[in-house]
């Protein structure tokens, strides 16, 4: 009986044995290569001392944990934001929340000693994944604390008039460099990309005499243009009616000047004929306007030098009376 | 039977010892053996698979990593008396692992260290030196600042009215400046470290900020400062608003009474012209003219309601007679 029972045993166990074989064999064979996408690097760690780092592709590595594999996006752009967050929620898109739930981070003093509230962003990805992996602790922390101590630097060499107007790109760019410079003596394997200034204020209980200044210009530039606009109009008005009292000067002048031309010269024809024959001519002349006057008059009183009294012998307007 | 026991147990002690003397390094890690619990031999620094006694030798890992250190923010008075808090973070490593393990034991009790020691040279140098030491980091705001000042005066030279935006007086000049200021702190905590094992990498001034009742003052000062800027920029525009209306009155009469004057002048010399022709033609024979002025004036003056009263002598009635 025993041994019947111990061959069954035996049998048992040996096909246990190979199936547990071909389990190990399996997983063996998994673990042993590995892939890595065009946006990736493998970081091969072999018994704890790094052996290589791969790029896109198939490779091969030890199985079993000898070698571990660690995987890293070096193309992914990641971003630290300041001073603010946006969060991406999936039925509404991004929303940004309050900014002033970081006044910590974004208020900073400027180089004359002022106050203002900046929110950046700093963009970089992961060059050298080895060195992102093993040579620092906290790779984000470190990232965060450079980027807040070298903006709060730059800034601070600044007057906040150039903080809040003329002097963002400098500013921007004068971030990227030095916070460049510090990751790189902390060897983090990051490479910066852009600083990207966002809001840029003053603390929000100084910002209504801020935009006061603003106001002041405009009203300022709008009592400038209405006065200009009322001489643009008065000046021109003006010269027009000057030059239209100078053209009626001219006018009058001309016309007086034609006038006594005319009259010359009429004169100068009548004269003529007069001098031909001087008596007739004014004889004539008498006559005629005496024609055209006792023609115009209603009342004509003739008077005899030898009558006595007042005797029309002919009036105009009928009736005689004596 | 008894066979097979024994190679297995011989085979599980072997693996046993095996794996009490296998030990692997990790890439940011270094290692120290300790032996009955004090430590022995130089600590290894390089990363991979390493041997030791088995049982009684103790590995103890310790991060090779650079590591950070946050200090608590601190309110400290600057040497021109304004208080500020300032928050400043640390980057340190552990480059000998064995005087890391015999002083301080661990991070944790590195961090009491760090703290001790980063707190009290911070204070020093922030109490040592005044604000703007701490704030700026050159003194390219001066250059700036003065540039802009002779700008302004250039420009009210030349008669333009220009605001002077920028502020106040408080630029003065730096001599240390900001990053020196951390490499100060750094320097002198950096020898009281060392004797840990610890090598300070640096020390960065994360935060400098005003401590919050002077931090309502300097927001007051800022308002007051914009507001008498806001002010400025009004009265300026009411001046230039005020010259522009005194431009208008003052050309408006040059325009009026030069054409006054240059209308008069056309008519006169009209007038003189004119009367120059009738002088000339007219005076050929003044009686003439005398005459057939006459007879055109009674033409147009008399109207029909004149009474006339004519002579039987007249001219006119002759051949009545």
């Amino acid at each position: 009986m025993n041994e019947i029972n111990i061959q069954e045993l035996k049998g048992q166990a040996k096909g246990l044995l190979l199936i547990l074989l071909v389990i190990v064999g399996v997983v063996t064979a998994m673990g042993s290569f590995y892939t890595v996408g065009p946006d990736e690097q493998a970081v091969i760690i072999r018994l704890g001392r790094y052996l290589e780092t791969n790029g896109s592709g198939l490779h091969f590595k030890l199985p079993l944990g000898l070698d571990k594999l660690y995987i890293v996006k070096t193309e992914r752009v990641l971003q630290q934001e300041f001073g603010f967050r946006t969060e991406v929620s999936s039925y509404r898109g991004r929303t940004r929340y309050a900014a002033n739930q970081f006044d910590d981070e974004s208020l900073m003093l400027s180089g004359d000693l002022n106050v203002a509230d900046v929110e950046w962003v700093v963009h970089y990805r992961i060059a050298g994944p080895f060195r992102y992996l093993f040579k620092t602790k906290e790779q984000e922390k470190n990232i965060r604390d450079v980027s807040e101590s070298i903006m709060r630097r730059v800034v601070g060499d600044r007057s906040v008039t150039e903080v809040l107007t003329t002097g963002r790109v400098e500013i921007e760019n004068e971030a990227k460099a030095l916070i460049q410079e510090v990751l790189d003596r902390y060897e983090m394997g990051v490479l910066v990309g852009t600083v990207a200034l966002q809001d840029v204020n003053p603390p929000d209980s100084v910002k209504a005499s801020f935009n006061e200044v603003n106001e002041a210009k405009q009203e300022q530039e709008k009592l400038i243009n209405q006065a200009e606009r009322q001489y643009n109009t008065v000046i021109p008005e003006a010269k027009g009616k000057a030059q239209r009292k100078i053209s009626e000067a001219e006018g009058y002048a001309n016309a007086l000047t034609n006038r006594a031309v005319g009259d010359a010269e009429k004169f100068q024809a009548l004269l003529l004929e007069y001098r031909k024959a001087p008596v007739i001519t004014k004889k004539r002349l008498y006559l005629e306007t005496m024609e055209a006057l006792f023609k115009r008059f209603k009342d004509v009183t003739i008077v005899d030098a030898q009558v006595k009294g007042l005797l029309p012998v002919f009036t105009k307007g009928g009736g005689a009376s004596l | 039977m008894k066979g097979m026991m024994l190679v297995g147990a011989l085979a599980v002690a072997a693996f046993v010892t095996f794996f009490s003397s296998f030990f692997v390094i990790r890439e940011g890690q270094q290692a120290i053996i300790t032996q009955f619990g004090l430590p022995v031999g130089t600590p290894y620094t390089r990363a991979g698979p390493y041997f030791k006694t088995p049982f009684i030798q103790e590995v103890r890992y310790v991060d090779k990593r650079i590591l950070s250190w946050d200090g608590y923010p601190n309110q400290i008075p600057t040497k021109d008396k304004k208080y500020i808090s300032v928050d400043t973070t640390a980057r340190w490593k552990v480059v000998d692992a064995l005087a890391f393990i015999k002083s301080v034991k661990s991070e944790f009790g590195a961090k009491s260290k760090l703290d001790a020691i980063l707190d009290a040279s911070t204070r020093n140098v922030i109490s040592n030196h005044n604000l703007v030491e701490a704030v700026r980091n050159t003194n390219k705001i001066i250059d700036q600042f003065k540039a802009k000042q002779k700008e302004i005066k250039e420009k009210i030279a030349q008669g333009e009215d220009v605001i002077d935006e920028e502020v106040t007086g408080e630029i003065e000049r730096i001599e240390v400046g900001r990053e020196k200021l951390s490499e100060l702190i750094a320097q002198s905590a950096r020898k009281e470290l060392i004797k840990f094992g610890i090598e300070l990498i640096d020390v960065q001034l994360r935060r400098i900020s005003y401590e919050k009742s002077v931090e309502s003052k300097v927001y007051e000062r800022m308002i007051s400062e914009r507001q008498r800027i806001a002010q400025k920029i009004r009265s300026i525009g009411q001046g230039e608003k005020e010259k522009i209306e005194g431009r208008i009155s003052k050309d408006l009469k040059k325009i009026e009474s030069e054409a006054y004057r240059k209308a008069q002048k056309i008519r006169g010399i009209g007038e003189a012209r004119a009367f120059a022709i009738y002088a000339r033609s007219l005076g050929q024979d003044q009686r003439f003219y005398e005459f057939l002025r006459s007879m055109e004036a009674y033409k147009n003056a008399l109207g029909e309601e004149a009474k006339l009263l004519l002579s039987s002598d007249s001219e006119f009635l002759k051949f009545l007679k």
